[in-house]
């Protein structure tokens, strides 16, 4: 709401400066979000909130600026001498439960003509175009008074008379910005005898609209429901300075004033003769009244405020009040339906008391123990684990394009072809959500190739939905990750294929978390290398897949490079973060010395180390306590189609010390075993 | 007793001349040896005269002792000399970079975001989660915001369908989590939200942390009184705060809370519109009509809401002018936190 200072001080004589006027309504929550000049006159912006439609009008800012200064409000007299009889107009209400009152003036024996300068002028620093001295009247007392009227052409209306019901099936109507629309069928409509002339509240028919040729008018001032009027704004995708004002609610009573004053305007400025009042209110106003106890805003507020204050501060902002006692009845004015409860009562009370005088306290809360969130701290553990291994977090939209999964080739009937779709996506790359993580983090990778990052690490903690036919999707959290590497010359060297610095950044992630019995297996993932990629168990669960961006995806994505070497990791982080251990049981550290032996053995290269490791553990013997391998080599002296594998192997006993002799002999039998499972031989 | 003497000579000009400790070594064998010049010196005094033989026993023993003692400092002496020339022959180029190993970094968002969520659960306040596809009923209906009610316009939805919105706010945990517990309730609830909106100062996704504090006597100055708290945490103990009348539908009395501007210090620049303050976040007193959606007893209990944008918080607090960088992702943005 725009408010020219100038125009403010005609209803209220406040000498403050418009600088100290815009802070004092600030802090009485009418926030001036900025002052403009203009000409000699500073326009104060004001973000009116929804619950506030009385302040949507110069008189009611004015009101409030005269409750913070103690001013007395000056309204503008509206009384009109010397009227002409009823018109024969009339008007009807076939919907009185969205109209509960609709009053009119026929004026006759207007000229249509430019509006005088001071009328412009005001309307312009309101940001509203003036257009004829009719239209520009009814707008400025729009602005003046917060009540919307509407002025049809008389002369154009079919029948005399003004009919108020909805729309019905298939209507239509051109409204005066010169587009046909149809109608909603719970739209509310006004109309003549034959046709609907405007759409209640929102915007006026054309073919009624005043022009140059009007003589007379019917001047209109009504109140619809708000809910009514929001309906049919939103569906035709239509707002005014009308639907605005009343769609938030505007006064009842008031409407009479709005009508007097700008009939009197009319007079004055075209030289028109006024007829006297047409007013249809069939569902009267009630006023409301409000019990509240003194006590209660005091203890709501955390203050001390007497029942003198607080009635004087009802008094100043007009809203009639009566002590009772220990309670007060509150009687809200028309133009205050917001307050219906001591809770509104309180709000005003605060607000005028100013929330800068409200005391400042620690909540008297006794000591408890709050419940500390698990799920939070391992969470935080997890992002700390990628952290140390070199991952740095990345934050991308729950969206992803239609094209996403193409682009990572996953089949039709997979899951993640689940999407759920936004109605009303901001772009058609940003309509579905995300049912994986691995399209937003290919995108990251490129962003940050294009600009000449060479390496690049990046973990995200998202949450994935997945449609499964009920009303909210399956909402799943996920821990992704990306990984590219370009061989750059390196002082110290750093050889490891990228696909085990992965590997390696979970089995320190698992170590971290104290998750045990992972393993890894071959996966089919569509868009991951078939040799460089694996499924992750745990405890027979599937948690996710690791793996290498399969070549023809990798050549897709355009990115100026031969064979990039890119590295993916997509985890259920609601699993992984279920399978942490809740609490820690210490083991006593062993007593005996350990033994340490290798076995290092040439095996065809099908056989994979784990199998081998495998068969070790699983050896019948418990004094292996550890086994790891340390070497693995092709090439070289090694027959092709072999490799060479190393393991470290060590034992110990919990009740006493190995003998040399002893061990040697049970690493004997390990040996050979291994070598008749295998197949294969001792390296030379 | 000339060639006691002598040995003792022969013995200091051999011993200068040995360079290492295996030319020592020699020296040792040489003269201490079984059959070393002093051990068989030592072996002929038997023949000597008697008279002679306790003079020439002290020569013989006096020598002794001066080699093994001269042996020993040379020895330590040789040692030494060649414990420098090992760390010598193995200097290395100390100004050479060390193997980097680089840590990851967190999100800026989620950096601030564990900032607020420490400071809220240290005055014990619990944490809670909802989803982020929520029911219209949660995101609106139940937080006082019916259909066709104007200020569902504050807030730009993402619509599933009729019913089912990306939630706009983090409030819906309010009511799920209203509908599970009884209170007493001190609970914060981050995560993600949704707008339909996007330009520089408005994505359209960002992070939000709600709270609320239900209980028998909770006054809107427990509400102040918590947030100040939190701000002098967050920023500093003399950051200025300033609360402010609003309008939200599921609080009131409702509050802006407002900031002395963190880039001018208050006296008024681009940033803060030249009015010294930034706001921060949105609260209030529980509308007493969530209460009832939700089947609490509204004579009973009362409580506060508060709800705070967290890129806003980590804009301020690392001078970033453009919330579009958190999600752009460039490395070098993201290296800086």
């Amino acid at each position: 709401m725009r408010v020219p200072f100038e125009w403010l001080k005609e209803f209220v004589d406040v000498t403050a400066t418009a600088k100290d006027v815009a802070d004092r309504l600030t802090m009485v929550g009418l926030e001036v979000e900025a002052t403009e000049t203009m000409e000699d006159d500073t326009v104060l912006e004001i973000n009116v909130t929804p619950n506030r439609p009385d302040c949507l009008s110069i008189i009611g800012i004015a009101r409030e600026v005269s409750a913070i200064f103690r001013l007395p409000l000056k309204i503008p007299s509206e009384e009109i001498k010397g009227v002409l009889p009823l018109s024969d107009f009339s008007v009807e209400i076939l919907n009185p439960e969205l109209c509960n009152r609709y009053a009119g003036r026929v004026i006759i024996g207007v000229t249509i003509a430019d509006s005088p300068e001071w009328i412009k002028k005001r309307l312009v620093k309101c940001g509203i175009r003036a257009i004829n001295n009719i239209v520009d009247i009814t707008n400025y007392v729009l602005l003046e008074y917060g009540h919307p009227l509407h002025a049809f052409d008389a002369g154009t209306l079919k029948g005399k008379k003004i009919r108020v019901a909805v729309a019905g099936p298939q209507n239509r109507i051109v409204t005066l910005d010169g587009v046909e629309r149809d109608l909603p069928e719970d739209a509310l409509l006004i109309w003549d005898i034959e046709r609907p002339i405007a759409i209640a509240g929102v915007m006026g028919g054309l073919e009624t609209e005043v022009s140059h040729k009007t003589k007379n008018i019917f001047l209109e001032s009504a109140y619809f429901e708000p809910f009514s009027i929001r309906r049919t704004s939103k569906s035709l995708n239509l707002s005014s300075e009308s639907s605005y004002r009343f769609e938030r609610g505007t006064d009842i009573e008031f409407l009479e004033n709005a009508l007097n004053r700008a009939a009197l305007m009319i007079k004055e400025i075209t030289g028109g003769t006024i007829h006297e009042i047409i007013d249809a209110y069939p569902v009267k106003y009630v006023p409301d009244h409000v019990k509240v106890r003194y006590e209660r805003l005091n203890t709501l507020l955390g203050t001390d405020l007497s029942r003198e204050e607080i009635l004087k501060i009802l008094g100043r902002l007009e809203i009639p009040a009566e002590d009772n006692g220990e309670v007060f009845v509150v009687y809200p004015p028309a133009f205050r339906r917001d307050i219906k409860r001591d809770y509104d009562i309180a709000e005003e009370i605060a607000r005028s008391y100013g929330y800068e005088r409200i005391p400042v306290r620690i909540p008297r809360s006794p000591l408890s123990t709050s419940r500390p969130n698990k799920k939070i701290g391992n969470m935080l553990r997890v992002r700390e684990g990628m952290k140390k291994a070199g991952f740095t977090e990345v934050i991308n939209y729950s969206f992803m394009s239609p094209l996403s999964l193409d682009m990572i080739a996953i089949p039709e009937e997979d899951r993640r072809r689940n999407t759920i779709a936004l109605r009303n996506p901001l772009r058609q790359e940003e309509s579905l959500l995300r049912t994986t993580l691995i399209p937003s983090l290919i995108e990251n990778l490129k962003y940050n190739l294009d600009r000449g990052i060479k390496d690049i690490k990046f973990f995200e903690i998202a949450t994935v939905f997945q449609d499964i036919g009920k009303p909210l999707p399956l909402e799943e959290l996920r821990l992704g990750g990306i990984l590219y590497r370009e061989k750059v010359p390196s002082l110290w060297g750093e050889d490891a294929q990228g696909f085990y610095i992965a590997k390696g950044a979970l089995e320190s992630l698992f170590e971290e978390l104290k998750i045990k019995g992972y393993s890894f297996i071959t996966s089919l993932e569509p868009f991951l290398h078939k040799g460089q990629s694996s499924y992750i168990y745990v405890s027979g669960s599937y948690l996710g897949y690791l793996g290498v961006l399969a070549p023809d995806i990798v050549e897709r994505l355009d990115l100026k490079k031969k064979r990039p070497e890119i590295v993916l990791i997509e985890l259920n982080l609601d699993l992984l973060l279920m399978l942490i251990p809740e609490s820690i049981t210490y083991t006593p550290i062993p007593i005996y010395p350990y033994v340490e032996r290798d076995i290092a053995i040439v095996v065809n290269e099908d056989i994979t180390a784990s199998e081998i490791k495998e068969m070790i553990r699983a050896f019948p013997l418990e004094l292996i306590e550890e086994v790891s391998i340390f070497d693995c080599y092709k090439g070289g002296n090694i027959p092709e189609g072999n490799k060479s594998l190393a393991f470290r192997i060590i034992y110990r006993s919990k009740e006493r010390t190995l003998k040399d002799e002893e061990v040697e002999e049970l690493h004997a039998s390990l040996v050979k075993h291994i070598l008749k499972k295998t197949g294969g031989e001792l390296r030379k | 007793m000339e060639e006691i003497l002598s040995l003792k000579k022969s013995f200091l000009k051999e011993s200068k001349s040995a360079r290492s400790l295996a030319e020592l070594q020699q020296l040792r064998v040489k003269y201490l040896g079984k059959k070393g010049l002093v051990t068989s010196k030592l072996k002929t005094l038997s023949t000597i005269s008697p008279e002679l033989r306790p003079a020439c026993g002290r020569a013989v023993n006096e020598v002794k002792r001066y080699i093994t003692e001269e042996l020993r400092k040379r020895e330590t002496l040789l040692k030494e000399e060649e414990h420098k020339r090992l760390v010598l022959s193995e200097a290395i180029d100390i100004t050479l970079p060390g193997k980097f190993t680089p840590f990851g970094r967190e999100h800026p968002v989620n950096k601030v975001l564990s900032e607020i969520i420490g400071i809220f659960v240290s005055m014990g306040f619990e944490v809670e989660e909802g989803p982020e596809v929520e029911l219209d009923y949660y995101n609106f209906e139940a937080l006082n915001m019916p259909k066709d009610h104007p200020a569902r316009d504050m807030q730009d939805t993402f619509y599933i369908s009729e019913d089912v919105v990306l939630r706009t706010h983090t409030s819906p945990v309010q009511i799920r989590v209203m509908e599970r517990r009884r209170p007493p309730l001190k609970i914060i609830a981050p995560g993600k939200v949704y707008r339909c909106d996007a330009d520089i100062s408005h994505t359209p996704m960002f992070h939000q942390v709600e709270g609320f504090m239900v209980d028998t006597d909770v006054a809107f100055s427990d509400l102040k009184g918590v947030l100040e708290s939190f701000i002098h945490s967050f920023f500093n103990v003399e950051t200025p705060v300033r609360f402010r009348p609003s309008f939200f539908p599921f609080t009131e009395p409702s509050a802006e809370v407002d900031i002395g501007c963190t880039f001018c210090s208050g006296k008024g620049c681009r940033v803060c519109k030249n009015t010294g303050w930034l706001e921060i976040l949105g609260a209030g007193m529980i509308n007493p009509r969530v209460f009832e959606m939700v089947g609490y007893d509204v004579d009973l209990y009362t409580g506060f809401a508060f709800g705070m944008g967290v890129e806003r918080l980590a804009m301020l607090k690392y001078s970033i002018d453009d919330i579009r960088l958190f999600f752009e992702n460039d490395m070098r943005f993201l290296r800086q936190f």
